[in-house]
Parts: structure tokens; sequence; C-alpha cells
């Protein structure tokens, strides 16, 4: 399964135009998938469709709304009440003689060639500062200069064509859109669109909680700018005599601070609170106006986020949370519940931020793949996205030592997972 | 495994560095496993197929679990009044076959108002007989996936009739379900008695007040098999189709709007009469295997045999391999086995694991049948159909002494058979929950013997064991000899070297899918085919397919260059954790196809090597290593193999005839949504390809 992305990966690094080919290949396979008339009851998969994500529930909720009852009567749908407002007519609407979910699949195709395509700018912004790194290092000589990775091919590629992804764009989850919505502020902040940044950054939050926490490796790929090595590794070449012209591009102040401070620019951060500030005044208020006659604000509140960090849904899934709180006892339930949504936001965000500040990008991805395992209610699109991070650091990983062994591990207990 | 071997390396690895530090005792033991891997692997091998053979040795005495069951402390209520009201149905039933030949409906009908006179609902259901379809997502889909097939005809359909006694003592909301396949046509003397036992207890239970859920009595029409009726009625039960079946409009008989349910199924018994007992008492044979090797709870099993053998008198078998009974080596395993434990028995009298030689021969038989049925994946009845619910269900077929037109003998039979049913029944009955308390993942070695899953699991655990160590120390040695061999400019790709291999390796995978697909095509193919035909355009588009393949990606032909080729090591050793992976996967999904196919894969995986070396060394043991490789290929080639197991079991085929009836055989597995054939596409054919590319790589 996986090793078809590897494939990929090499195929477009050998000629660019067989990046654009796999991408039309991979459109075509899902366009196959979503056609194809018989239907493998995806959907109703828990690995697929979390009670968070599914489709169904949207369709559920949408209809509710239709007969003027609050969407989130009965428990059935927990999402966003701005995706109802858009997913929602498409669920109704059908092509002639085709099934009603496939306008939806359509979108769902879209937002997955359009993570795809940010993934790569992404990737393209990533690779051009891992080279202005390597120079001043003295580790790359231009001889080397072509053993760099297309890593944004590369992620988009994985991203394309990784079974999650694809079992979670076919399979009738709003995980594609969330995963977007990640990727969009990711892109935002690596090219330096603070309003975009903001955007993706408020998007995401709201149609998952969890993606909240990314605040703070947006702040710092905002504040210090992309991934670079440490700054004692600069210093020390700089002792060392190597006399070097340019250092990243966005960190040129550096030179002239003689610290081990990063540079921090604190406007950029401010701007880009402002933005989050406006951008989440903005939701908030589409949401209240759809949700006047339903309980307002606070019962998408209670509804959406408490649904996550409540855990009122017990049934399996991929995760661990709902074996646990089916057992745990009742008095215990709420000191459990704020031990373990505290042990996801403490353990992951700040070990991590002090040891991975000059790697903002790998500190997202570090913490969305953590969060995927500990999440509530996770899916396999959780899954596909951090996979497809983590490909963006192939330059990196390419001296990972005993990258088989983890391969075949993941592969084996990807499998008897599902 | 695997795991734990990964972590060993990578601390291996660490400690080169620093060499003061001593590593970890398991990190010293993985390394030691490793480094002498070659002895290792043929010790584990060896031992896993002893531990098999070891099994029936190990079988214990089964138990009640579940205290609730109490099989047969109550005293049978079943009365002469009951049996005579059984005996006048079966009269009836004779005599109207008598008048009025050919008429099924009629007899359901009087099936029906039998039902009806005890104090029952009854309901007809009409149901279409389906063909077996080879269709590809019919593995992954759940039972109810079923769309109903269009343009049904009148001319065949069947009917099944279903009985249900609401409980006094009941909400309503579970029930125990009886099954008598019966052929309304043309059933047979035998087919009557089955009605005559089930309608006896039924008269019985219709009146009883201790009944607390509700029982189902359903007269499945076995005219097109025993288990397609069967699964027919669940299917309605559980997800009742909102479309108007055209079957509806065939009959004046309208069976739309009254199809009865009751709550859901505790337990179902499937019973039939078939033939006569050889043996001097009533034998009764439980079959319990359903779909994919799953079984019902062992306490069902154990409660049913129970009360036959201690309280009925009935004989009690499970199926055995019958020609295993007579050979010539097992006898002498199982005299040896005899030995060592009357020699332990006389060193310490606690070590009692020894047992006759006779009894071991038994329990190998029953075992391997076992084994056999469960690999398959076919169920060996129509209580197959339930366990697509998760109903645990058995199947007793009951073999008469007499001859069936004895009617003195007749009463005293469905005596003892309504009050091994009554037992069951009550003893179900008495459960509060499901069943599980006892065992799901059993083997049975004798009606009263079994092996656990903990038991058995060490033979496959101990026979896949050599794999990831192999595949680690084969990696090694690989990655040592290209850094040695090559410097070439991209040293970054130190550690992703396996991934030409691995293209190799899963370009093959995605070709075993390929070829697993095909069949569904080439059953799209239009006009009639013979089986030997379609076998023949299975294997020449499999051919070029992989013909294809060899010439478009010229790294994963094995006739490739020296150039393009991959170091044999590294793809073997990619071959055999795919392998192990695979073996796995399977081992959780249906134990018994993954044991039989590691005893095939892994000393195929193992031994390959290529074989021009040992040609051009000349050296006694290198060419006997060529030649085990290439005797082990050519018989885990899946077709030989099926060859040679039929020629074992005494039916010698040959030449295009084989072909046919290896399409047949696969036909049955797909038909049945055994998942052992996904195994043998995905994963065993893959794999021995890739064995054949490393026998024949240019190194």
């Amino acid at each position: 399964m996986k090793e078809e992305k590897k494939d990929d990966g090499v195929m477009a690094e050998e000629k660019p135009y067989m990046f654009w080919i796999w991408t039309l290949a991979s459109t075509i396979f899902r366009l196959f998938l979503i056609f194809s008339p018989e239907n493998i009851n995806l959907s109703s998969r828990p690995e697929v469709s979390t009670p968070h994500t599914s489709l169904r529930r949207l369709a559920e909720g949408y209809w509710l709304k239709q007969s003027s009852l609050s969407p989130y009567a009965g428990s059935m749908y927990h999402g966003s009440p701005l995706l109802l407002s858009i997913l929602g007519p498409l669920t109704v609407q059908r092509i002639e003689g085709q099934s009603s979910h496939h306008l939806c699949s359509l979108v769902f195709v879209i937002a997955d060639l359009l993570s795809a395509l940010l993934l790569r700018a992404i990737g393209q912004k990533l690779q051009k500062s891992y080279r202005m790194n390597l120079r001043p290092l003295g580790v790359l000589r231009s001889s080397q200069d072509r053993g760099i990775l297309p890593c944004g091919d590369i992620a988009a590629l994985v991203y394309l064509w990784n079974p999650f992804t694809i079992l979670s764009c076919v399979g009738l989850s709003t995980s594609p859109i969330e995963n977007l919505a990640v990727i969009v502020s990711l892109y935002g902040a690596v090219t330096r669109r603070v309003p975009l940044a903001a955007f993706g950054l408020i998007m995401a939050t709201h149609l998952s909680l969890y993606s909240a926490p990314l605040v703070f490796p947006l702040i710092f790929l905002l504040g210090y700018g992309l991934d670079a090595p440490p700054i004692k590794k600069f210093l020390q070449t700089r002792h060392g005599g190597v006399e070097t012209g340019s250092t990243s591009d966005v960190s040129k102040q550096e030179k002239l601070t003689p610290t081990t401070q990063l540079p921090f620019s604190w406007r950029t951060v401010l701007h880009f609170v402002f933005w989050v500030l406006v951008w989440s005044s903005y939701v908030l208020v589409l949401c209240s106006l759809s949700l006047k006659q339903y309980g307002g604000l606070e019962e998408m509140f209670k509804r959406t986020y408490g649904f996550i960090l409540r855990i009122e849904d017990l049934s399996p899934n991929i995760g661990v949370f709902w074996y646990f709180f089916a057992e745990a006892f009742e008095f215990s339930r709420n000191y459990l519940l704020i031990i373990f949504n505290l042990y996801i936001l403490l353990t992951s965000i700040p070990s991590l931020m002090f040891r991975l500040k000059h790697r903002p990008c790998f500190l997202a991805f570090a913490y969305l793949a953590f969060t995927s395992i500990l999440k509530s209610y996770p899916s396999v699109g959780d899954a596909a996205l951090y996979l497809s991070l983590w490909a963006l650091f192939v330059n990196e990983l390419t001296d990972m030592e005993y990258s088989f062994f983890i391969f075949c591990g993941y592969i084996g207990f990807s499998l008897s997972a599902l | 495994m695997a795991a734990v071997n990964r972590d060993n390396e990578e601390e291996v690895k660490t400690d080169d560095g620093s060499p003061k530090i001593k590593p970890r005792p398991i990190v010293r033991l993985g390394i030691f496993l490793i480094a002498h891997s070659p002895v290792f692997s043929v010790v584990f091998s060896a031992a896993g197929v002893l531990a098999l053979l070891l099994l029936p040795l190990l079988a214990k005495n089964t138990y009640i679990s579940e205290n609730a069951l109490m099989p047969g402390s109550a005293r049978s209520m079943l009365s002469n009044r009951d049996v005579s009201d059984g005996s006048k149905l079966v009269k009836d039933i004779k005599n109207f076959r008598l008048n009025h030949e050919g008429q099924g409906v009629e007899v359901q009908k009087l099936i029906g108002k039998y039902m009806s006179d005890m104090g029952a609902e009854f309901s007809y259901q009409k149901f279409h007989p389906e063909g077996n379809q080879f269709h590809p997502l019919h593995f992954f889909s759940g039972p109810d996936s079923y769309t109903l097939l269009e343009n049904v005809s009148c001319a065949s359909y069947g009917v099944n009739v279903a009985g249900i006694i609401r409980a006094p003592r009941g909400d309503g909301k579970e029930s125990i379900v009886l099954v008598t396949p019966y052929d309304f046509i043309n059933g047979g003397d035998y087919e009557d008695l089955s009605l005559g036992i089930v309608s006896s207890l039924f008269s019985l239970l219709s009146r009883v007040t201790w009944l607390s859920k509700d029982i189902i009595w359903l007269v499945a029409d076995s005219r097109y098999g025993d288990y397609r009726p069967v699964a027919a009625w669940l299917t309605e039960y559980h997800s009742p189709s909102f479309k108007v079946s055209d079957l509806l409009k065939c009959d004046e008989q309208n069976t739309a709007d009254n199809f009865r349910r009751a709550g859901t199924m505790a337990a179902a018994l499937v019973l039939k009469v078939d033939g006569r007992s050889e043996k001097f008492e009533d034998t009764l044979s439980i079959f319990a295997e359903a779909s994919n090797g799953q079984m019902p709870n062992l306490d069902l099993i154990n409660v049913v045999n129970y009360l036959a053998v201690h309280r009925q008198g009935f004989y009690v078998k499970v199926e055995k391999v019958v020609s295993l009974l007579s050979s010539s080596w097992l006898k002498i395993f199982g005299e040896i086995f005899e030995a060592v434990g009357k020699l332990a028995h006389m060193l310490n009298p606690d070590w009692n694991f020894g047992i006759p030689a006779a009894d071991y021969l038994e329990g190998s038989a029953t075992l391997a049948s076992s084994l056999y049925s469960q690999a398959l994946g076919i169920p060996t009845g129509p209580h197959g159909a339930f366990r697509d619910y998760q109903v645990d269900a058995i199947t007793l077929k009951v073999s008469p002494r007499f001859p069936p037109d004895s009617k003195t003998r007749q009463h005293d039979f469905f005596l003892r058979g309504a009050r091994l049913l009554e037992g069951t029944i009550r003893s179900v009955n008495n459960l509060l929950e499901k069943f599980h308390q006892s065992f799901f993942l059993y083997m049975l070695t004798s009606p009263s013997k079994f092996i656990s899953v903990g038991v058995y699991m060490i033979a496959f655990a101990l026979l896949v064991a050599p794999l990831p160590m192999v595949a680690a120390s084969l990696y090694i040695d690989g990655c040592k000899s290209l850094t040695n061999s090559t410097h070439n400019p991209t040293e970054n790709f130190k550690s992703w070297k396996w991934l030409d291999a691995a293209k190799q390796v899963f370009t093959l995978h995605l070709l075993g899918f390929i070829v697993t697909l095909l069949p569904y095509f080439i059953c799209q193919v239009p006009g009639q085919h013979s089986p030997t035909n379609r076998s023949i355009m299975w294997g020449t588009t499999s051919s070029s397919l992989l013909l294809i393949t060899f010439v478009t990606m010229p790294g994963c032909s094995p006739f490739s260059s020296r150039l393009h080729g991959t170091n044999w090591a590294i793809l073997k050793s990619v071959t055999i954790s795919a392998a192990f992976i695979g073996l796995c996967l399977m081992s959780i999904i249906n134990f018994a196809t993954a044991e039989i196919g590691a005893l095939l894969l892994v000393p195929t995986c193992l031994m390959a090597q290529p074989i021009k070396p040992a040609l051009r060394s000349r050296r006694l043991k290198s060419l006997l290593g060529a030649f085990c490789s290439i005797v082990l290929l050519t018989i885990g080639f899946p077709v030989m193999f099926f060859a040679i197991s039929k020629g074992l079991l005494g039916e010698g085929l040959v030449g295009l005839s084989l072909g046919g009836e290896f399409w047949t055989w696969l036909e049955s597995l797909w038909a049945w949504k055994s998942a052992t054939y996904l195994y043998i596409g995905m994963v065993h054919l893959p794999c021995w390809l890739l064995c054949l590319c490393i026998l024949f790589h240019p190194s």
C-alpha cells in the first residue's frame, strides 16, 4: 500500500511532468471509485467516518434543519453549521440516475486536489530553504545539489495516492475538508500570507477542535521563519571560519545578532493575532446567524466542541477513548475527561515547542501525528494528513536508519488494525 | 516479533559507536538470534511442525463454562402425546404425498396448518435461489448488502415456512431458532423424520410455561440446497427489503406483509435426519464450521454433546479425515508419543500427557478435518448462514439405526431426538446474555476434546518466527554488500536502498490483486464456457500480464541485466517481510488457512536463493539447497498443490482437466466469500512469484 507512494516519489523525482500524470491518474481513480456501480459501504466503516465527520449524519442534520428543527436535535449531527449550509444542499441534490452523495464526493475530490497542490507549494518553499540553509553550513556541495528531492511533489503524491486519503475521500467523510483547512493555514504561514494563515486556522478549528493548538506552530512559522537547522549549527560553522554569503532569506537579521536567540518578528505575529480575531468573530457571527432559531452559539458549542471533549458517543472507532470511557465509572468520568484532554494538550505542545521551535513545520507534523492517535474520534483521514506532512521532510529523512523496519511495522500494524 | 527485532536493531546500532555500554539482555538475545538465523530458522520451523503434530496430545476435555446453562438438570417434560402429534404430522405428509404427487405448496400449507393448530404464528417466505456470481466486492461487504436480482422468473423459487411460539415468560426480544431443511417436492422418508422430531418438540413447547425466549421453527425449502433458503430467510429477517419483489406476484398466495419476527437470536439448531447409522446406536454428527473458519461458542457444542451422550445415549461424532486413520506414518508418531508419555509417567506419576496411539490417530484425523474445513472457509451446513449474523448455530445430523419405515422404532426415536432438543433449548433458555463464556477460537479433536487458541497459536508462531529473523539478517547483509560494492553519488540514500526491492514486491502484489479480480471479468465473457476453457483464459491472461509487467518494468524481471536488478538479499528480505505480514494478517482472519499457508510458504521463502551461483560453485551443499528450493517452489504453486492434494486423496488428475477442477474449486471458494481465495491471490501467489524471481536472480 504505502509502497505505492514511494514508487510515485521516485517517479516524480525523475521527470517533472510525471507529477501531473500521477495527479490526473489519482483523480480518475477516485472518480472511478465514486461512480462505480457497487458501493462497498465504506461510509459505514468506523475507520473512515466517525460520528464527527460522517456525511450521512450531515445529511440527517440538514434534513432536520429543513424541517425547522435544530440540526443538532437527537444527537445525530455534531459538525459545524457552516459546513451544513455548504454541503447540506448537495446531499439532497442528485445527478439523474445517481445516488445523492455524488456531488459531495466531487467536492471532496476537489478538496483533495487543492490540498495536494498546496502541499506541493509548501514543499517547494521548504526545499528552497533547505538548500539555502545547507549551503552556508558547507554540507552541500554543488555536485550534490541534485540530490535534494522535490519534497513538494513527493508530499503531494503521497497525499493523493495514500490509501487512507482515498478511503476517506470515497468513504463520504468530511475529513478531506478538515485536512484542506489545516493545509491552507500551513500554506498561508509558509508563504507569509498572514490573513490566509489565520483563515485556515480558524476554519480548521471551527471544523475540528483539535486543530486549535496548531496556532503555536503557525506563530513560530511566522515569527521565526521556515524550518532550519538550529542556530547553534550556524554559529559553530561561523566560528569554524567558513565565511558565507547569506543565510536563510527569512532570517536575515540573524547575522547581525551574535546571540544564540533566534530573531522573532513580533509585528507579523501581532498581525496574525489581529487576523485571527477578525476571522473568528466573522465565523461566530455567521454561525449565530445560521443557528438563530435553534439555540444560537451556546447550542453549537455544546453540540460540537462539547461532543468532542466529553466523548459522548461510545461506539467503537480506531481510537482508545471509547473503550476506556465505556468501562470507566460514572463518578470518575469528569475527572478522567479533564485528564485525557489535558494529556493531549500538555504532552504534545509545550515539550515539542521548546525542542522544535526552529522547525515549526515539523512541530506541526508532530502535533498532528500525536493528536491523530489520541483524539476522541480519530479516522484514517487524520493519518492521511500527517503521513503527507511527514513526506515533506524526505530530505531530512534520507538519513533515517532502519527505515525498512519502521516501514514494515507501520504497514503491518495499520493493516491488522483495519 | 518484528517490533522486538526492530527495537533490537536500533539499539545495536547505537551501541556500535560506544562499545563500552553493554547492551541490555533482550538486545543481546536479538543480536544472537539474528546472527545465527540459519540455525534458528531450522530449529523454529521444525519445532512449529512438531508442535502441530503434538496438538492432539495437548487437547483438553471440554467443560461447560457457563453455569447458567445447567444442562440436563430439569426433568424432560416431553410426553407420549407430543410424540404422537409428531408422528401424526409425518403420517399425514406421507399420505398426502402418495395422493398428490409433486405438489409442494400443499405440503407447506399442511405444515402451516399444523403450526397454527399448535397455537403458533406462522408465515411463508418466498425466496429466489441466487446463482454463484463472483463479485470482488462481496468479500468486503456484509451479508446485508445483497441486492435483489432483477427480472426474477416465477419458474423457480422456494418457499420457507416459519412458525413462532411466543414465550409466556419472555418479552419477545430474544429467540431460539430450530431449522429443518425439507424438500417439499421430493423429500425422502428420512427428511420426514426430522419434521417429526421437531413437531413433537414444538407441540410440547407450545404448552410449557418456562419458556422465556420465543421459539422459531423454520422449515427451509431445501430444493435449492440447504444453505441458500436459510440465508434468504435470515436476510429477510434482519434486513427486510422494502422493494416489492417480483416473486410476490408469482402466486396468489400473498406472503408480503405477514413475515413474522421474534427478537434477536440466541442460538440456532439445524436438525437433519440422514441415512442409516452403521453403529449399533443412533449416531449424532455435529457440524460447526461456518464461513471463514468461524466456530460457534464451544458451550453450545458442549451442551448438545453432554445431553446426547449422558441423557439420550446417542453416539456423538464429528467429521474426520478417514484416510488418515490408516496412515502408517501417523501411527508411528502416535506410538512414539505413547512411548514417551509412558516413560514420562514412569519418571513422575504426575505427568499424564501420554495418550494411546489409537486415540492419537483419531484425534489427528478429526483435527485434520477441522483444520481443512476451517481453512476452506466454506460452511459445513446451513448453520453457516447464522454465523454471518453472529448467531451461534450448529447442525445436528442424526442417523437412526432402523430403516425409516419402521413404525415401532420411530416413536422411541422421536422421543429421544425431541428430548435432546428440549434439553438444549431449555439450557439456552436459561441464558441471560448471549453465549460468551466459553471459547470461540478452538479446534475439536473429538466431540469432547478441544484445543484452544492459546495452544494452537504456538505452532503457528513457531513456524513464522524465523521470518523476521531471517529478514533482518538478510537486510543487514544486503546493506553491507551494497555499501562495499558501490560508491554512487547518492550516498544520502543509505537507508532507503530497500525501496527498489519494495517497488518490485509491491508491483507483484498488485499483479496478484489483479489476477485475483480477473475471474470476475472472465465470468462476464458472453457465451457458455466450460470450467476448463475459463481456466485456460485465466491462465493466459495472467501470464501475459506477468510478461507485460516484466517487459515494462525491467527492475521487476528476474531475467534483467545486472544493472537493473536489485540486490537479491534485500529483495528476499522484503519478500519475507511481506510474507510475514500477510501470514500474520491471515492468522487473524482465518487461522487454519494461515497455518496451512505457512507450512507451504515459510520453507519456500526461507530456501529461495539464486540458482546460478549454486550451479557455478558445483558444491554438493549448494546444489542440494538449489534442488530443495526448486522442489519447494514446484509444490508451492497453487495449481500444483491442488493437484498433489487431490492425488493424495486418490483422484489423479492430469492435463487440462486439472485446470477445470481447479477453477471449479476456486469458484466454490468465492461463492462462499472465503478469505482463502483472497489469501491465495494476494499473499501466496505474489510471494511465490517473488521466490521465483529470487531463484532466477542474475547474481
